[in-house]
């Protein structure tokens, strides 16, 4: 039961996509509870096979009752029992907060949306579960290929920016298809824990480690590592705002979450030890990421750019404690994933209130915001809380074993890194705040009399608020959970 | 070095086609060209792929025979064709989408050169 629980991830949001074209044409306003619903109860059977994976173990699905390693499997273990939980939240809150209002923006593009999101939703699910290098691309591409038509949907600047963000995209994807073509040259294995168990014969194998730099290269990529982040500000800045607050968290960390696996479960980076250090130049890379991302962040003017940039610093932060190389590290890395995705959204949420109210995404325009939309300003300030690292919220607690790691392992660029950004995260958010306080900036024009975001809106805001300082109280039973259940093996 | 490029003409043609589509990409301006480029990346490594399923001296995986033992060194190596065939949907649905993309652009703005759209953008 809980293998087919397994397999209702990934079905369910995608049989309901299938299904919306058809319903919308019959009953347009009949499509949210249809995705509402498909993605609540994908989240129930996440939590179903959760139980299921941490009490007994990893559960592997074979799909047709094709034994692993000429099959396709799903694998469902502590990992990716995290990321699917908290995919289904955060995007069950998405859809809850695009609702009835946002969609109009669209014009007439609603069922669009539903169906985009909802294959979205089950190719992210479907990349978490994949236990085969090959059906991880395949799920890649889906969800890609979904991204760039709902950053295009509403047409204007975001068609440019979906083009760039496709052109980029699929040169990843081609990295990383050609990756697996050298592993798969070189082993004659795609599934993965077949791969980490032939490994040892070909180690030291040139085509293995073409394979590593093209895999690595292809995910950094996807994920707006700091030289390959050119697409994801325009992406961001000129979706629309429905779909901005799913792709910000949910489709980096996706990325995020195939490098670790790749890392650990594929190469076993924990303990076999490789000529070229991977840990330790990726580590290097997340740390410039995280120092130049939070840095660019201070300099923009745009509310939407500024998050974008913020989430990009944020990627560098989870790589470093990913690649810190000892457990305590590896645990904060992943809490920080899971706390992230919930910080991009609630701050895409914000941005998208603040538009949706006063038409208002210049940081000179937010003077006096705390008195007109002081809901949304709570919000906001709570995120900045966790973004910068300030104790209850999950951000401090993150952040806190990281830099606990990376002590451990006396890798003294990370700990460095980890300062800088949040110092300049600080920066940033200071320089928002203070307009939202001060009556130095201008006030938002007033556009509507209603005075604060719909109902929906505030209260999708509120969950994911509440659910940082949540992330926050409970952070040594997650953590503990991680090291018990998530824990790459032969990590110390 | 220059031996061993000769010597695998396959692997050779997959280097020339690779980097000729990321030329295209990145020096042409025109959004087709771009397009363009960005096929030949994608056709040059399901070219690649398939090549690591080739033996010489064997014929398609198809069973001559029912019954009987299977001798797998007379046959090519069938999953890096299957392994393409998807790999080709997933490329022939990218460029759909590009091209729908660049319609959509093309009606806005007028123009397919890069450049001209940006003067356009504001």
């Amino acid at each position: 039961m809980t293998g087919h629980s397994v397999g209702f991830i990934l079905l369910l949001p995608f049989f309901a996509a299938i299904a919306m074209p058809m319903l919308g044409s019959w009953r347009r306003s009949w499509c949210q509870p249809m995705a509402l619903s498909s993605v609540g109860l994908m989240g129930l059977s996440a939590l179903f096979a959760s139980h299921g994976a941490v009490t007994q173990g990893p559960v592997q699905y074979s799909v047709g009752g094709w034994p692993p390693p000429v099959g396709i499997v799903l694998v469902f273990d502590g990992l990716t029992s995290l990321l699917a939980v908290a995919l289904s939240f955060v995007s069950l809150a998405c859809l809850f907060f695009g609702g009835p209002v946002l969609p109009k923006d669209l014009d007439g593009k609603v069922v669009l949306y539903y169906t985009l999101v909802l294959l979205l939703i089950s190719a992210l699910a479907g990349v978490t579960l994949a236990g085969d290098l090959f059906n991880l691309f395949v799920f890649f591409e889906v969800a890609a290929l979904c991204a760039y038509a709902l950053v295009g949907l509403a047409g204007g600047r975001g068609l440019m920016a979906a083009f760039r963000y496709l052109l980029l995209g699929t040169i990843g994807a081609s990295f990383y298809l050609l990756g697996v073509g050298y592993f798969y040259a070189a082993t004659g294995t795609l599934n993965m824990a077949d791969f980490l168990a032939r490994l040892p014969d070909v180690l030291h194998s040139k085509a293995v480690l073409t394979g590593l730099i093209f895999i690595f290269l292809g995910l950094a990529i996807k994920a707006a590592m700091v030289p390959f982040h050119g697409w994801l500000p325009d992406a961001y800045s000129h979706a629309p705002e429905a779909v901005v607050p799913l792709l910000a968290s949910l489709v980096t960390k996706v990325s995020l979450y195939a490098m670790t696996r790749i890392m650990f479960w594929v190469l076993g980076a924990a303990t076999l030890p490789f000529e070229l250090p991977i840990l330790f130049l990726l580590g290097l890379g997340g740390a410039s990421a995280a120092v130049v991302g939070a840095f660019l962040a201070l300099t923009q003017q745009d509310l939407r750019r500024m998050f974008a940039y913020g989430g990009i610093s944020h990627v560098g932060l989870i790589v470093i404690g990913i690649t810190v190389g000892n457990q305590t590290g590896f645990a904060g890395g992943i809490f920080y994933m899971v706390n992230d995705a919930v910080m991009q959204a609630t701050l895409f949420f914000i941005a998208a209130a603040i538009w949706h109210r006063c038409k208002a995404r210049d940081l000179s325009q937010l003077g006096n915001l705390w008195a007109q939309m002081p809901w949304t300003s709570a919000a906001l300030i709570v995120t900045a809380l966790s973004m910068v690292g300030i104790p209850p919220t999950g951000g401090f607690f993150g952040k806190w074993y990281m830099v606990l790691g990376a002590l451990e392992a006396t890798n003294y660029v990370a700990v460095a890194a980890i300062l800088s950004s949040t110092l300049l995260t600080l920066a940033y958010f200071v320089r928002i705040i203070e307009g939202m306080f001060g009556d130095k900036h201008s006030e938002p024009p007033v556009t509507q009399l209603t005075p604060e975001a719909p109902t929906e809106m505030r209260v999708s805001m509120g969950i994911l608020a509440a659910s940082i300082l949540v992330l926050g109280l409970f952070s040594d039973q997650i953590v503990g959970l991680i090291l018990r259940s998530a824990a790459p093996p032969g990590l110390r | 070095m220059f031996e061993n490029l000769l010597s695998r003409p396959n692997f050779t043609a997959f280097i020339i086609l690779f980097i000729f589509g990321l030329t295209i990409m990145v020096t042409h301006h025109n959004l087709i060209k771009k397009l363009i480029g960005m096929y030949l990346v994608q056709t040059s490594v399901f070219f690649f792929l398939v090549n690591t399923g080739a033996k010489s001296g064997s014929t398609v995986p198809i069973l001559l025979s029912a019954g009987g033992s299977i001798e797998p060194s007379i046959y090519a190596n069938p999953l890096p064709h299957a392994l393409v065939l998807t790999a080709i949907v997933v490329a022939v649905s990218t460029l759909g989408v590009s091209l729908g993309l660049t319609i959509a652009i093309y009606r806005r703005y007028g123009s397919l050169e890069e450049e001209e759209i940006i003067e356009r953008l504001e």
